[in-house]
């Protein structure tokens, strides 16, 4: 679990660090962007295992990462858990309908995200199905 | 406004009176084109045809009296102005009209070309200014709507700021944390959350205003429901020492309802129920069947408070109201809950009200229809006026692997209700609504007319197809069961409806009894 490499993608700094201060503490490493089109960039030279991204973001919002990741072979594959300030009613269906894995409205519950996390990790590291 | 030609409608049984009207306009400065009918019938007829600018309208017609004439008329062209020919005899009626939309009325007889003609023009003037205010009606709610939408935005920012940065400092991660700051920190968590909730409720009364919530209506066991809030609120019960109990009845079928929103309802009264009720107190949550209602299930939730005065019963259930008496005045929250309630529970065609004794406590009840699943069986268990002779309950039950689920579960389930329903015969097999039990489990009921030996075929079609699923693989757990449903025999009085409701009921119970295989206590009233 030491080297699993999760991508924090929000444009709030605070945020970030808050995310960053509860996933190391759970023995995740981390890796971070402030817009869309870093977080990208970074999925590209990082390729983290997961990435949590926020949905309202400078520089291509979250639903152009998901189209980006999706459309990239090499991306494709890395499970998106989608964790916003905006509204479940207007935004959660269209996120799982771009290829998100979950959706979590700010602000979250910590256990909750931790065992969404948990679970939809090891589907990623082995990048097949999950053997039950 | 425009200059061109008004046309004008005229509905006027009366030849000699219509005449006068085309004289009158004749005379008058605007250009008018006439179109003149007789009856109310031929009159919503050319409505339907062509807008006038205005409609000149006798009320009583050969095939139309009184008010009612122009509620058709304006049930058909809500737009277009009515100025109402009335006799010397009915100006009261003229009147009432008025209050009811008609911009004006004219006393025949006493018509002249410039009365007429101004009654006109103003009529036009007078509803395209209400159509105006209509439509900036309209859009301050729309514009109220975006303007909290975005507030509550921005506001979840900094709350999700302070919210992680306290459970951050009280689980530790920033150095030991001392009692004293770990009480503190706990209250400034509590209180973060009490924000959060605000600003949902806001955002959630403001669409119920302007009509904007979905529900998504399906097949719901209310008992599990209310297990589900009960077991939600019972921390905050047992901090003020307050007995949570819940009591269902176990003959009651399937609800027709969206569960997420009934649970919203369910916590909000039963949060209510406790803030309202002292230390010590008791709060009961109950469903049962009353009989002279029989399509619907009553939920009630009782409390041992304070009670509400009956000037306050009225109005309990609008937006922002707050009881001024109440108890515990240091958190009153916005008044928002029992109006989003109110709208969740209309929005189900079910109803919601309050009795109450001062100083004896609440009941706060609301109705949900119940599914009626003889209705959904009848076409599909009987056959030539008579009951098939043997049916099979096959229940298909998906669990999901990880707990909590929020992928696309849902989606995944959905895809196994449309592969389901092509495993079976739609003629004699009836694929039931989906039972959605407390956590994400989904049972499937499908009810065959078949026997058990070849029930099992179609089980084990159903296992390979689902299997298959996509997603399935490693998202959730399939079980497939089948039992055979007994088939009362019919009584030499008994119709087939009587018989099929009869059968209903025993598919009805063998279902709720399944998901998490609980059974309450009966309370038979």
């Amino acid at each position: 679990m030491a080297n699993t490499k999760i991508m924090i993608v929000d444009d709030d700094p605070d945020l970030r660090q808050a995310l960053r201060l509860r996933l190391r503490a759970n023995d995740y490493d981390t890796v971070n962007a402030g817009d869309g089109y870093t977080a990208i960039a970074t999925a590209y030279k990082e390729r983290p295992d997961l990435i949590i991204l926020d949905l309202g973001l400078p520089a291509g919002d979250g639903f152009v990462v998901l189209d980006r990741l999706q459309k990239d072979d090499k991306l494709s594959a890395i499970p998106v858990i989608v964790l916003t300030a905006r509204d479940p009613q207007s935004s959660e269906q269209r996120a799982l309908q771009a290829g998100a894995t979950a959706f979590f409205q700010k602000p979250a519950d910590n256990a909750e995200l931790l065992e969404v996390i948990r679970a939809t990790l090891p589907r990623a590291a082995t990048g097949t199905g999950l053997p039950s | 406004m425009t200059k061109k030609a008004t046309h004008v409608l005229l509905i006027e049984d009366n030849p000699g009176d219509a005449d006068l009207v085309r004289l009158r306009l004749v005379e008058g400065k605007s250009a008018a084109e006439v179109n003149c009918v007789n009856r109310l019938s031929d009159g919503l007829e050319s409505l339907k045809q062509s807008s006038p600018s205005v409609i000149l309208l006798d009320l009583n017609l050969p095939d139309s009296q009184g008010a009612e004439t122009f509620r058709r008329v304006r049930e058909k062209a809500p737009d277009v102005p009515i100025v109402i020919l009335s006799g010397q005899d009915d100006e009261a009626l003229a009147m009432k009209a008025l209050h009811q939309g008609v911009q004006d009325y004219l006393v025949k007889g006493a018509i002249s070309s410039n009365s007429l003609d101004r009654a006109m023009r103003y009529a036009v003037e007078r509803q395209a200014l209400l159509r105006s205010l209509e439509m900036l009606r309209k859009q301050q709610l729309e514009f109220k709507n975006q303007f909290l939408s975005h507030v509550s935005h921005e506001l979840r920012t900094p709350l999700t700021c302070i919210h992680q940065f306290t459970t951050i400092l009280l689980d530790g991660l920033a150095g030991e944390v001392g009692p004293e700051q770990r009480d503190h920190l706990k209250t400034i968590l509590k209180s973060v959350n009490q924000l959060g909730a605000m600003v949902r409720d806001l955002l959630e009364a403001s669409r119920a205003e302007s009509g904007k919530i979905r529900i998504e209506p399906r097949c719901v066991v209310i008992g599990d429901l209310l297990r589900q809030a009960v077991a939600m609120m019972q921390p905050i019960a047992h901090e003020k020492e307050i007995g949570l109990e819940v009591g269902v009845d176990t003959r009651i079928p399937f609800v027709h309802g969206d569960p997420g929103r009934i649970l919203e309802v369910l916590i909000n009264l039963i949060e209510n129920a406790i803030k309202f009720t002292p230390q010590g107190g008791a709060v009961t949550v109950q469903a049962s069947l009353v009989p002279t209602d029989p399509d619907f299930v009553y939920v009630a939730v009782t409390d041992s408070g304070c009670g509400i005065v009956p000037e306050a019963r009225a109005l309990i259930f609008e937006r922002l109201y707050q009881d001024p008496n109440a108890v515990d005045n240091s958190r009153k929250g916005l008044g928002l809950g029992l109006f989003i309630a109110k709208e969740l529970v209309n929005l189900h065609g079910g109803r919601i009200w309050v009795a109450s004794e001062v100083g004896n406590g609440s009941t706060f009840s609301f109705t949900l229809p119940l599914y009626s699943l003889a209705k959904l069986l009848f076409p599909v268990i009987t056959h030539q006026d008579r009951m098939r002779d043997s049916l099979v309950l096959v229940k298909v039950v998906l669990r999901p692997l990880v707990s909590p689920v929020r992928a696309n579960w849902k989606e995944t389930c959905q895809r196994c209700l449309e592969i389901l329903e092509r495993c079976v015969y739609l003629d004699k097999d009836l694929v039931l609504p989906p039972i959605s039990a407390s956590g994400a489990e989904e049972t499937f009921p499908v009810v065959a007319s078949t026997d058990l030996d070849r029930a099992n075929i179609m089980m084990a079609r159903i296992r390979e197809q689902l299997e298959k699923v996509a997603g399935l693989n490693g998202a959730g757990k399939l079980e497939v069961s089948a039992s055979a449903v007994p088939v009362p025999a019919r009584g030499p009085d008994q119709s087939l409806e009587a018989q099929v409701q009869e059968v209903a009921r025993v598919v009805g119970e063998m279902v709720a009894t399944v998901p998490g295989g609980k059974q309450d206590s009966p309370q038979q009233k």
